[in-house]
């Protein structure tokens, strides 16, 4: 089952500032700049981590990944924003366009 | 007893073809692990031949539990977890002390002479025609013509007397063996733990030896025999089994002991071992005109460059499409290859196709399925089963609506479910089917409000002529579209049905698993969405006497439908809870168990 977690991240390089972007898009929702809401199951954080980890260089960013508990616990209400998330977090259900 | 569990899938390497050509050019670890989106099941082209030579990683896996190592090697069953992903990465990361001498050369099979006489060489695909078996080393230490197998595995090292389960001794062992009958030298191997940074040197005894060329015989035999081994009995390996959602081994040992016991055992302890809900969930696409694209990992819908959504590709388990949508071939080539099927319907409603990647190969079930289907016998069991689940099903839905415990409909339907269970041929079956539908359907009309306004007059299809039956007709094409999914992905073949005869463009194994969701999940969908106003007459448009859902309508009624399908029940059998969606699932296991002989008998799915 997913947890939410909240990934937030300091890269000190542009190119691979791009490169940790695009993964992370494909993981989860940014909230502001460098932060990201994402609802992953212990498969998928490790399948993030499989992506992540040959694009970082530890010596010079760093990433932090803070698991806020299940989807539909805790996992939301304790997150309290002051002006919108730059992408509101996704309900759950099938789309249709 | 957990101390005997060992980490299921510890051994598993990256997903790679047992085939000696395709190990050659797998690379071993490199520094860019693929993405995720091309994993692909190991094997995923092997032939489930009995007479094949054994890959040792499935001797693991038959050691560690017989049922397990058929699923895998004759059925060709994968499935990812955890362990099996971190198994994977483990071997690409290997902590840095140890780096050096195992080093990745460029090329695989590559051998180096390192700083004294032992060369290294590293996966390396090695038979043994005489042993039967096929050997993946990934790495070999020679010396002279001595040779040791070096194996990597994930986590730490056990603390027992043998220095690790019986498994991974077996495992190391058969690669000896293989390495001997290649003519090296071979008495012991070692089992590296990336955990524990350990080695772990195993002495090939006679003993060792022997229990495992007893292993090898046994899985032999279980392979010609084509009977799969039973289910483990309330064992703690199942939770960490990969294939725990495939083999169902609680199910099915609960549906055995049902079927000899005189009283229905005791669902309560039944574990559940399947997620209640699946992650990720069906997309449709019904706006005329847009392009669906990739972007990194998720999935937009554009409309003239306007972004109409965007999601993550790990939440989209299947996308839908009607008439007019267009995909970019990288969209496309991405949902192949993660497995994710694509189903096409005409703008009107009607399922007529599906693109989905090579990625399910279960030839055993297949070929069981089509015998079945030419046996008469066999089909009319199967359908009896699914018309009775169809009857009892309506049955139960009228009975909780017409507030009426005693109305006629109900003895009647009653009567119908009887006989279908004494049907002799297909044609009483189908006979009994159609007087049931329509003693149903009279009474069902009544139970929608707005009935009068949308002018019913019975149940009528293609074209459908009033709005009841439009929803009706396209809810039960978004079922039969689900559950075409369902079947090709547990290995059926959707359209060769055992009731249902096979039509062009006609999935009929389909449409006999849909019979007894039509009351559960279609009707009660119609009946929702007339009785909240979810669609009133504005959603409709009436075309020379045929009647179709607008755009609007069909929304609604698809978010019905997806609804129902994320509800959660208590499972009648099992005591679970578990949402419609998982529930097809397990059903088309279910059927798949009874197609292979485990299960003498359909268990149609009936709510109380
Ligand atoms: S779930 Fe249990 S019985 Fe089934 S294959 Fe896995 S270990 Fe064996």
């Amino acid at each position: 089952m997913r947890q939410v977690h909240l990934i937030a991240y300091d890269i000190a390089d542009v190119k691979r500032y791009r490169q940790v972007y695009k993964a992370m898009c494909g993981h989860g929702d940014p909230l502001q700049y460098s932060v990201f809401r994402c609802e992953l199951s212990e498969i998928e954080l490790h399948g993030l981590k499989e992506t992540l980890w040959p694009i970082l260089n530890l010596a010079e960013d760093r990433v932090m990944i803070v698991d806020l508990g299940p989807v539909e616990g805790r996992g939301d209400d304790c997150i309290e924003y002051w002006g919108e998330p730059r992408v509101a977090p996704p309900d759950r259900a099938a789309t249709i366009v | 007893m957990i101390d005997n569990v060992h980490h299921q899938h510890s051994t598993s390497h990256e997903p790679q073809h047992d085939t000696p050509d395709a190990a050659n050019s797998t690379p071993t670890p490199s520094t860019t692990p693929p993405p995720t989106s091309t994993a692909e099941p190991p094997g995923a082209d092997r032939p489930p031949e009995a007479d094949a030579l054994i890959p040792v990683r499935m001797l693991n896996e038959f050691t560690y539990c017989p049922r397990l190592g058929y699923l895998e090697w004759v059925q060709g069953e994968w499935a990812d977890n955890l362990e099996t992903r971190q198994g994977t990465f483990g071997h690409r990361h290997v902590d840095k002390p140890d780096r050096k001498s195992i080093s990745a050369p460029k090329e695989p099979a590559d051998a180096e002479k390192q700083d004294g006489d032992v060369i290294h060489a590293r996966s390396i695909m090695l038979a043994a025609d005489q042993e039967e078996l096929l050997a993946k080393l990934d790495l070999l230490e020679i010396d002279g013509d001595r040779a040791t197998p070096v194996d990597y595995k994930r986590g730490k090292a056990p603390d027992i007397p043998e220095g690790a389960y019986e498994p991974e001794r077996v495992q190391l062992c058969a690669q000896g063996l293989v390495l001997r009958e290649n003519g090296y030298a071979c008495d012991e191997g070692v089992l590296y733990f990336i955990g524990s940074r350990r080695r772990v040197v195993i002495p090939f005894d006679d003993e060792l030896i022997a229990r495992t060329r007893q292993l090898v015989q046994q899985f032999r035999e279980t392979a010609r025999a084509g009977a799969i081994p039973p289910p483990l009995d309330d064992s703690p390996k199942c939770p960490r089994c990969s294939l725990v959602g495939i083999c169902l081994p609680d199910e099915t040992n609960l549906l055995r002991e049902a079927a000899t016991a005189d009283t229905p055992p005791t669902k309560d302890g039944l574990r559940r071992l399947l997620p209640s809900r699946n992650d990720a969930l069906p997309m449709y696409v019904q706006d005329q005109g847009v392009m669906i694209g990739k972007s990194g990992d998720r999935l937009t819908v554009k409309q003239k460059g306007e972004q109409l959504s965007s999601s993550r590709l790990i939440d989209v388990s299947q996308v839908s499409v009607f008439g007019n949508v267009m995909f970019s071939a990288p969209a496309l080539r991405e949902l192949t290859i993660r497995g994710i099927p694509v189903c096409h319907f005409t703008y009107g409603g009607w399922f007529h196709g599906i693109t989905s990647g090579l990625t399910h190969k279960n030839v055993e079930l297949r070929i069981r399925q089509y015998a079945t289907a030419a046996d008469p016998a066999g089909s009319l069991d199967i359908a009896r089963r699914l018309i009775m689940g169809k009857i009892r099903n309506a049955r139960t839905l009228l009975r909780r609506h017409l507030g009426d415990r005693e109305a006629p409909v109900l003895r009647q339907l009653n009567e119908y479910h009887r006989r279908a269970g004494h049907a002799p041929t297909a044609e009483t079956l189908l006979g009994l089917e159609g007087m049931a539908a329509k003693e149903y359907f009279a009474a069902f009309f009544t139970l929608l409000s707005g009935r009068h306004e949308f002018d019913v007059n019975g149940r009528n299809r293609r074209p459908p002529r009033d709005p009841v039956n439009a929803v009706l007709s396209f809810v039960y094409s978004l079922l039969v579209k689900e559950l075409t999914v369902t079947l090709q992905a547990v290995g059926f073949d959707p359209m060769l049905g055992f009731f249902h005869t096979p039509r062009y463009g006609r999935p009929s194994l389909a449409l006999d698993l849909s019979e007894e969701f039509r009351p559960l999940v279609a009707d009660s969908v119609v009946m929702t969405v007339f009785n909240n106003g979810e669609v009133t007459g504005d959603a409709f448009i009436e075309r020379a006497g045929a009647v179709t859902l607008t755009d609007a309508g069909r929304r609604s009624v698809i978010a019905a439908f997806e609804r129902r399908l994320e509800t959660e029940i208590t499972h009648p059998i099992f005591g679970y809870r578990i949402c419609y969606r998982r529930i097809l699932e397990v059903q088309a296991r279910l059927l798949a168990r009874c197609v292979l002989g485990e299960l003498h008998e359909y268990p149609s799915f009936c709510t109380r």
